[in-house]
């Protein structure tokens, strides 16, 4: 179950992701990469400007076991928060 | 018979192959972004090339090629796009996904053989092996892919 909007803006990313104006599935290896920078139990925020990304980012922590909490839409752009949970 | 005893016995691997007899541009960048894909989802990727394949990572042609495999009249204009979208070319995609997860390169020997090429005259190459090879590689693989 992901969180509310109103959940999802209060949370304090440990690390935030800029992949705007980056294609898919830039954005999707941009949040692999970022992961490890992460503490585990932190969250990561991905930026994306690609429609693929706000669904391919929870398939992505579901298959390597993370946490997906949930979609922000922006005007132009969605903001993706993942929890590293190992 | 049962011909699918891997799927059975639940021992296939997190891994795609993809067999690569193609050396348009076009297909490579779909090769390139399945390859980043699968690095991302944490997969293993081993890539095959065959003739035309093995030509297009030929150091001396990696970077000039321009050749497409359809519709070949909106090469100029596909072009344009990618460039406004900022995707880089495919070697840089493939070169990235290289750098950050498993991904192994293979030339086809005989192909080697036809360019008269070695391992050092490839870009990205791991190693050259045959086909056999390749097949039991393929064998355990969850995701198998021709282009």
């Amino acid at each position: 179950m992901s969180m509310s909007e109103e959940e999802l803006r209060k949370l304090k990313p440990d690390k935030v992701v800029d992949a705007r104006g980056t294609s898919c599935p830039g954005p999707l290896l941009a949040a692999k990469r970022a992961i490890s920078e992460v503490p585990v139990g932190g969250i990561l925020e991905v930026l994306s400007s690609d429609p693929g990304t706000k669904r391919d980012l929870p398939i992505w922590a579901k298959k390597v076991g993370h946490e997906f909490l949930g979609v922000i839409e922006e005007p132009g752009y969605w903001r993706i928060f993942v929890r590293r949970k190992k | 018979m049962n011909f699918n005893k891997n799927i059975g016995e639940g021992n296939l691997a997190e891994k795609m192959c993809i067999t690569v007899m193609s050396g348009s541009i076009d297909r490579l960048i779909g090769m390139a972004v399945l390859t980043s894909a699968a690095v991302s989802m944490d997969m293993e990727v081993e890539i095959f090339l065959q003739l035309w394949g093995v030509y297009a990572f030929k150091k001396d042609v990696i970077k000039q090629n321009m050749n497409l495999s359809e519709f070949n009249e909106l090469g100029e204009k596909v072009a344009s796009r990618l460039k406004e979208l900022k995707i880089p070319p495919w070697y840089e995609m493939l070169r990235e996904a290289k750098e950050t997860g498993r991904v192994k390169i293979y030339a086809c020997s005989a192909a080697a053989s036809i360019w008269n090429v070695k391992k050092e005259d490839l870009e990205f190459v791991d190693e050259i092996i045959g086909a056999g090879e390749w097949i039991e590689k393929m064998s355990d693989a969850k995701i198998n892919l021709f282009i």
